[in-house]
């Protein structure tokens, strides 16, 4: 039986200390995806948690056109955020079309742009195959029954999903994290935060050991702009997202004159569909339009027959959320 | 309180659960709430290949880990005697036999240690290597053992092939269902204890008296000396009808240690532990003329079975009652694969055959141009269509008119992709629905006291059904007492044999055997010369006795033999209207209506309560529900509750739920069994409502996105 050790952190500097001091110690915040990973599923294998819960990194403040999300706000929380409800619409819809309510008062935000994905071939340690578990192991996915799997930045070394609803709008929005460690502290955009796969699934961000998310800073949509997010999946409530988009536009006499798009449900990591924003931009608000900036969203995809669906799927999830937000 | 008058109107009232207090005060005790003093906790060990041999095990590591108290493994367990076939036609190949691994996660071993954290962790210290073989995983898979007519089923009456060829108008459609988990909520849970040469066993099973049965043959004790409790069960489905191998393991545990051994199942482990319903495919063929009257029903099933397993899959059973025709053929295979082993799920074989059968219909009725009810009122069997007798009840003509009223069926447009909404194709469909009479014999026993309480005790369980209410508003009324006064004592082998809480069977055998010991007491009474309006008290007050007990005995199955009635199971309607969002492939249910005859209810509450149940389960039947097998491993890949997909309150739309009939005319009581029906006709209702919003008709269940794109 593996022990695994558990400490509360009395302030920010112990915790930094008591995780860095040890290679595998981890922070523990919300709990919601780290203690199934190491408790129930094994198939992390932390020495020890270090518990970051009652740190003073709560609540939502506004300096200027951005917002300041502290790590360890609840998504249940920041969907309640009266600036969130009305200056980034889509990243209070996504926050309320993930997960539970009962999930959403523990996760938080912190822990929801690290949760780990739902790949059910790295959640089985069973499952010998798990290049993410154990780089150069395989992919048993692949091969297997893929259908909650990622088709954009996915590879044959990996297509495991980075399955957050909340990481698609904070995306398009151009959201930076504040990283804090005994160094100080650096900000990073969210888009270049994640790591595709590569030859090194295991590595799915740039933070380094015993660094902490303190914050999300994240810019308010420009006046003028709607937004909207779409999840589409077979459950009404309470699944993943088999496909999403979120979508923020500014239409001007017909035609875009600024646009936003994220994608989930797709993605290896949290995708911004940079290619399909260039479409958008310039263009007239219409089916056309829509239907070529999902086109070029959906460039390349990795498929296997599980998931070969989501290339299309995605498309008209684009165009649905294109036509909804300009109409 | 009178000893020869019946109480009126207890029958049937929506009275609360009597044990709902309980239940939602946490005080029922279900399985894995028993702990017995010196108790000690296991852990299994699982196959992590889905074909082969074992080759070499190494059990040393997890025999020195802390608390280990033993381990036990085919090399080194002692045998076991095989378990007999049950009632149900279902045997079990009996754990630790030999060397062979027949599928993933197959229970090679259990851990026996001093917690259940220390059993889990040695349980991954134990070292095993197999000889590994490419699994059979697959129904289409050529290399599968097929069986043709393994347990008599197939049928025919008249010339099929002649009507077929025929006939005006013919339909040939092959409908195909995914392997589905029955995933009650409690986790199933051993705890064995031998005393002296008598064996306890709380255990979750449905069938406490076939249990005894195959534990006393297994570990050759008699009979008397095996108790099975289980007052509370949390949820089976039909996965509690099998004897399972965690069951055995446990029970052996225990015996090797001479403790009380617990074990208790995680939620992964349900998925391949406890059964599931088969993956099936079935073809059937309709001949019919220009009217839509049938002239020929030919249905051919096939279903994954255990390798070398032997269940029944029914899926034919029910095709030759369901509709007048003259010409009617059944085929029944089944194939055997490396997947965990399968067993029974609400309405097993009926709800299959009854998707295939009621989407077949819907596609005559659109090659025809007759509306699905009136289509459905055409080939109404007046008496049961192989026996000719007349049906004991039967009121699916009320359900269907009944269910379209309700639902508002008349002002439907037929034509497919008729209606809009938003972004929604709005379909509406319908299917009928015929179950089976199905009944073992029962036996009870029933005493009154001076007090004026009567107990009712039986071996059989309750497995959240309402099993405990109604024995007690029988009892009631047939004693003409109160509820309040009836003490019911269920879940226990050390009462009277009883069927298992499976096949819609157990509500209407109780309430017969409860009848004839009522019967019999009143004989009793009569033999002590009780006064008119004299209470149960005074008269045994009379005669210095402490209590009255008779026993009361019901084989309806046996009475049925000679019947001039065909005793007749439930039937039901249901509408489903749903919402495609056709370009992204989402279905939704917008309104469903389900009519139900279940003869005359026991409890309304409790027996609206099954059919909600049933409509829920349709719902994840239709359009969510499937187990996926890793097609290189054979491990099932969705086993947990985030993977795979049962509805959640946002899928279920307000259900209309409505009974009619009468009593059943068979049935001394007038009841039949409706835990099942509730689901029959729920997933051909949406598919049916789903091709008429789309123009689309979807063979294939689950109807996920996918199919839709």
């Amino acid at each position: 039986m593996s022990d695994i050790g558990y400490v509360r952190a009395a302030d920010q500097g112990s915790a930094l200390a008591l995780v860095a001091e040890d290679p595998d110690a981890v922070f523990l915040a919300g709990g919601t995806t780290e203690l199934d990973l190491a408790l129930k599923d094994q198939v992390v294998h932390p020495s020890r948690f270090v518990d970051i819960g009652r740190l003073p990194l709560r609540g939502v403040t506004r300096d200027g056109d951005r917002l300041r999300v502290a790590a360890l706000t609840t998504m249940e929380e920041l969907a309640a955020d009266p600036t969130v409800r009305d200056r980034l619409p889509f990243v209070r819809e996504a926050l309320l079309l993930g997960a539970s309510t009962q999930l959403r008062n523990m996760a938080t935000i912190g822990g929801n742009l690290l949760q780990r994905t739902r790949c059910r071939y790295f959640r089985d340690p069973e499952v010998g195959a798990c290049n993410k578990r154990e780089p150069g192991s395989g992919c048993a996915a692949i091969k297997g029954v893929a259908r909650m799997h990622a088709i954009l930045g996915a590879g044959p070394t990996c297509i495991a999903l980075h399955a957050s609803d909340l990481c698609v709008p904070l995306v398009a929005m151009d959201a930076e994290v504040e990283l804090l460690d005994a160094d100080g502290t650096r900000t990073v955009p969210l888009t270049q935060f994640y790591r595709t796969p590569g030859d090194r699934p295991d590595v799915e961000n740039v933070l380094r050991h015993g660094e902490l998310v303190t914050h999300v800073q994240v810019p308010l949509l420009p006046a003028g702009a709607r937004s909207g997010y779409l999840k589409v999946r077979d459950r009404t409530s309470y699944e993943f997202a088999t496909t999403s988009a979120g979508a923020a536009i500014t239409v001007e006499d017909g035609t875009i004159t600024w646009a936003r798009l994220g994608l989930g449900g797709v993605g290896t990591v949290p995708w911004r569909a940079w290619e399909a924003e260039s479409v958008l931009v310039g263009a007239p608000a219409n089916e056309r339009t829509f239907r070529a900036a999902a086109e070029a969203a959906i460039r390349d995809p990795f498929t296997v027959p599980g998931t070969a669906f989501k290339v299309e799927l995605a498309k008209r999830t684009i165009v649905r959320i294109l036509r909804t937000v300009t109409s | 309180m009178t000893a020869t008058l019946a109480k009126e109107n207890v029958i049937g009232r929506p009275i609360d659960r009597i044990d709902g207090r309980r239940k939602v005060a946490g005080a029922a005790p279900y399985p894995s709430d028993f702990d017995l003093p010196g108790q000690v906790h296991a852990a299994l060990i699982s196959s992590t290949v889905a074909a082969g041999r074992i080759t070499r095990i190494d059990r040393s590591r997890a025999e020195a880990a802390p608390g280990v108290l033993t381990v036990l493994t085919h090399d080194n367990a002692p045998a076991l005697v095989d378990p007999p076939q049950n009632a149900l036609g279902s045997t079990m190949r009996r754990p630790l036999r030999d060397d062979r691994i027949l599928h993933y996660g197959q229970h090679i071993g259990i851990v026996v240690a001093n917690t259940r954290a220390e059993a889990l962790a040695a349980a991954k210290l134990v070292e095993i290597e197999y000889a590994e073989e490419d699994p059979v995983l697959d129904l289409d898979d050529p290399r599968a053992a097929v069986e043709d007519n393994p347990f008599g089923m197939a049928s025919s009456r008249g010339d099929v092939p002649a009507a077929l060829a025929a006939a005006d108008v013919t339909v040939d459609g092959t409908y195909t269902i995914g392997a589905e988990a029955n995933s009650p909520m409690g986790l199933f849970t051993t705890v064995a204890s031998w005393q002296g040469g008598r064996l306890v066993v709380h255990d979750t099973t449905q069938a406490p008296s076939f249990l005894r049965i195959a534990l006393s043959v297994m570990f050759e004790v008699p009979e008397e000396n095996v108790r099975v409790l289980i007052p509370f069960l949390g949820g089976g489905f039909g996965a509690g009808l099998r004897l399972w191998s965690h069951t055995v393991l446990t029970t052996l545990a225990a015996r090797v240690l001479d403790r009380p051994v617990k074990l208790v199942l995680s939620r992964p482990q349900m998925f391949h532990s406890v059964g599931h319903r088969a993956a099936s495919r079935q073809r059937v063929q309709l001949g019919a003329d220009r009217d839509g009257r049938l002239t020929a029903l030919d249905h051919d099933a096939i279903a994954a079975n255990g390798m070398g397993d032997n269940l029944p899959s029914p899926i034919v059973a029910v095709t030759p009652a369901t509709y007048a025709c003259a010409n009617v053929a059944t085929h029944e295979r089944r194939a055997h694969l490396n997947i965990p082993y399968t067993g029974f799920m609400r309405a097993p074989g009926a709800v299959e055959a009854h998707f295939a059968i009621e989407s077949a219909l819907d596609e005559l009725a659109d090659q025809t141009g007759v509306d699905p009810v009136e289509l459905r009122l055409r080939n109404y069997a007046e008496v049961h269509p192989e026996s000719g007798k007349p049906w004991s009840s039967k009121a699916l003509r009320e359900c269907l008119e009944v269910g379209a009223q309700r639902f508002g069926w008349a002002g439907r447009d037929p034509a497919p992709r008729s209606t809009h909404d938003g972004d929604q194709l709005v379909g509406q469909g319908m299917a009928g629905a015929s179950f089976e009479f199905y009944a073992l014999p029962c036996t009870v026993r029933l005493a009154v006291d001076r007090r004026g309480n009567a107990t009712v005790r039986t071996a059989g369980t309750d497995i959240g059904t309402g099993t405990y209410t109604i024995t007690a508003q029988i009892t009631a009324e047939l004693l003409g007492i109160d509820v309040e006064n009836v003490r019911v004592v269920i879940g226990d082998t050390d009462q009277p044999p009883a069927p298992q809480s499976g096949g819609s069977g157990l509500a209407g055998a109780l309430a017969a055997a409860i009848q004839n010991a009522a019967g019999e007491l009143a004989e009793q009474l009569a033999r002590l010369d009780g006064r008119p309006g004299e209470s149960f008290a005074s008269l045994l007050d009379r005669h210095g006795l402490d209590e009255l007990a008779v026993t009361g005995y019901s084989d309806l199955a046996g009475a049925a033999t000679h019947s001039d009635v065909a005793p007749a199971g439930a039937f039901a309607a249901a509408y489903a209207e749903v919402g495609v969002d056709e370009e992204l492939g989402v279905v939704r249910v917008r309104r469903l209506v389900s009519v139900i005859d279940g003869g005359r209810v026991f409890n309304a509450k409790t027996a609206r309560s099954q059919a909600i149940g049933g409509a829920v389960m349709g719902i994840g039947m239709a359009l969510l529900e499937e187990l996926a097998y890793d097609p290189n491993s054979g491990r099932v890949a969705n086993g947990t509750f985030g993977d795979y997909l049962v509805p959640v309150n946002l899928d279920v739309p307000d259900l209309d739920i409505t009974f009619v009939g009468e009593p059943d005319t068979f049935n001394p009581t007038g009841g039949k069994g409706l835990g099942e029906i509730g689901i029959v006709s729920i997933a051909p209702a949406i598919a049916n409502a789903v091709h008429h919003a789309t123009g689309r008709r979807i063979r294939d269940l689950p109807i996920t996105l996918d199919k839709m794109l």
